[in-house]
């Protein structure tokens, strides 16, 4: 083999082990790892408060908790929790709202339709040194299938999940789930839904 | 007599340049480079042309006839014009371009023909029930890492070693 | 980020302007490389000249490890381009019969068109035989081949993935074994060249 083949054949080879150094060094890329386990990675401690939880203080009246929507006017207005407060994600930082969110007495319950938003927001508060700031795991779109929405469990399942449905069939009448929510359709956002054009004549590939 | 090897560009060389183009097709058009394809379209097109109703119906044309525009205007048919353009202008400036037979010494030019013919039938064939051929299916296919690459690969370049042996008068 | 066009992000137009001109590149190299005669081309499977091996090794690694790149820093992502869905049994059938195509007929569609432009005769004859296998196929479709070509279905199916081991540990161990296989074929390319008198 000549020199120059040879030279091409070391750059090959040269690239493919840099594609393999950056393939095993970095491990899962970030955007894969959903906000909720980089959260469940980070710390240990646990952010979350269950939609049955936050059902219970609702129910108990319980004083303590704030509740904070992260989503848009329009999406608030449409349907939210009942005593929430609606700050935008990208309103979360604004000084207007320091006082709100800067403190510690209150336990601070942030949501958003899943969990995603809010943990983003958590993240942001972390960083604040915020404290208090919890997650409702699920959101709202948790929400409606567990507490406004429930789903009855099979004849087979364990009592306890049994008795979990019978306080999610009183959370829902508590908070008129059933009548009142069917039309608010909660859709998880998902990203660029990328539409693929049916097309007659180029099938694309080889065939 | 002069080396005519020395003409043609270092396999490597041409192999890498190639493997760009690859990757830009795929970046711009999402299609890997392919050939058969395009003869395909050939055969839908003139198929369609010759009797419309047929091709609407017939399951092997069914999809790629009655779009808005003919069956010939596909991503692949305009690659591989420009594939007869870039063949065209290498093999003139290398002083390829003449009309001649290919062939070993041992056959004669009428066999190598007939050869020739039979090769490209079977070829047309395992390229459409292989869906693709060595172009597309196999060299695009591993340049993405499909399996699908690989098993032509496996299927042709094995194959081929085994026939090899039974044929080699045409060759060598 | 791309590909491009499967996300609407040039027009029809364009993308077949941009396909011509790619398959400018693709018709260049392989001629330059010596793809039109089809002597060279069937030399791989006897060992006087390795050129196929060398190139198609060399174009899928390059692809694989730029496009790696490029799916890696987020400009492109492949899994919305056109990628070869895996049928295994049509695959492996075809591709043997391609195979016989390739030792019988000396070339393989995109090498023949190439050739047959640049005036090699038994091209054109190939290219002609190959319409007509096609034409047969299409018209015998129903009765032999429907359900045989979409046997084997295993949808679009990474090697990588399937074989359980990241994409960059295949591309590295691809590279090495095709770079070892390089070193080698050259040697016995030179061997066989002597040893039959081979003289393109």
């Amino acid at each position: 083999m000549n020199k120059i083949s040879i030279l091409f054949v070391v750059l090959l080879v040269i690239g493919a082990f840099g594609v393999f150094i950056i393939d095993s060094t970095q491990k899962e890329p970030f955007e894969k790892v959903q906000p909720c386990d980089l959260i469940d990675i980070i710390s240990q401690t646990n952010k979350y408060v269950t939609t049955d939880e936050l059902a219970r203080k609702m129910m108990s009246d319980d004083p303590t908790i704030m509740l904070i929507d992260l989503r848009t006017k329009t999406e608030f207005d449409k349907y939210s929790l009942s005593g929430a407060i609606n700050i935008p994600l990208e309103n979360l930082a604004d000084k207007q709202y320091k006082e709100v969110l800067d403190q510690d007495v209150r336990t601070i319950i942030l949501y958003s339709n899943s969990s995603d938003l809010a943990v983003k927001a958590w993240m942001l508060t972390s960083r604040l040194t915020y404290k208090n700031i919890y997650i409702l795991k699920g959101g709202l779109n948790r929400w409606v299938e567990t507490i406004l929405k429930p789903k009855e469990p099979k004849e087979t399942a364990l009592r306890t999940e049994f008795e979990m449905y019978s306080f999610r069939k009183a959370a829902s009448y508590y908070f008129g789930g059933g009548s009142t929510v069917g039309e608010t359709v909660i859709k998880k956002k998902t990203s660029l839904p990328i539409k693929r054009k049916k097309k007659s004549a180029a099938g694309g590939g080889c065939d | 007599m002069e080396d005519k090897s020395k003409k043609f560009m270092n396999p490597y060389l041409a192999g890498i340049f190639i493997g760009i183009f690859m990757v830009l097709a795929y970046y711009f058009s999402g299609e890997g480079l392919g050939a058969s394809g395009a003869l395909k379209s050939v055969v839908v097109a003139t198929v369609d042309a010759v009797n419309h109703d047929y091709a609407s119906n017939a399951s092997f044309f069914k999809a790629r006839v009655g779009g808005e525009h003919s069956p010939a205007k596909t991503w692949l048919v305009f690659e591989v014009l420009g594939v007869i353009v870039g063949a065209i202008i290498s093999a003139a400036f290398a002083g390829r371009l003449k009309m001649e037979i290919g062939k070993a010494p041992k056959i004669t030019n009428n066999k190598r023909l007939i050869y020739a013919l039979i090769g490209g039938a079977l070829f047309g064939i395992g390229s459409q029930l292989g869906r693709g051929c060595t172009s597309g299916m196999v060299m695009s296919g591993m340049g993405v890492l499909s399996l699908s690459g690989f098993i032509g690969l496996i299927a042709i370049f094995g194959g081929g070693y085994i026939i090899a042996y039974f044929f080699r008068k045409l060759w060598i | 980020m791309g590909p491009l066009f499967p996300q609407e992000l040039i027009s029809e137009e364009i993308n077949i302007l941009i396909g011509f001109f790619i398959g400018i590149g693709f018709g260049f190299f392989l001629e330059a490389a010596g793809f039109t005669n089809t002597r060279k081309l069937a030399g791989v499977f006897y060992g006087y000249d390795f050129v196929v091996l060398k190139v198609f090794f060399s174009a899928a690694i390059t692809a694989a490890i730029i496009m790696f790149f490029l799916n890696h820093y987020g400009i492109m992502d492949i899994n919305l381009t056109f990628y070869p869905q895996t049928y295994w049994i049509p695959t492996l059938i075809g591709g043997f019969i391609m195979a016989f195509g390739f030792i019988i007929g000396g070339f393989c569609p995109g090498t023949s068109i190439c050739a047959a432009v640049t005036g090699k005769i038994d091209a054109m004859i190939f290219v002609l035989g190959a319409i007509i296998g096609i034409f047969g196929y299409a018209f015998s479709f129903d009765l032999l081949w429907k359900d045989l070509r979409n046997s084997g279905a295993m949808g679009r199916v990474n090697i990588a993935e399937w074989m359980g081991i990241s994409d960059g540990l295949f591309i590295l161990l691809l590279t090495i074994i095709a770079a070892v296989a390089f070193f080698a074929v050259s040697i016995i390319q030179k061997k066989v060249v002597a040893s039959t008198n081979y003289k393109l």
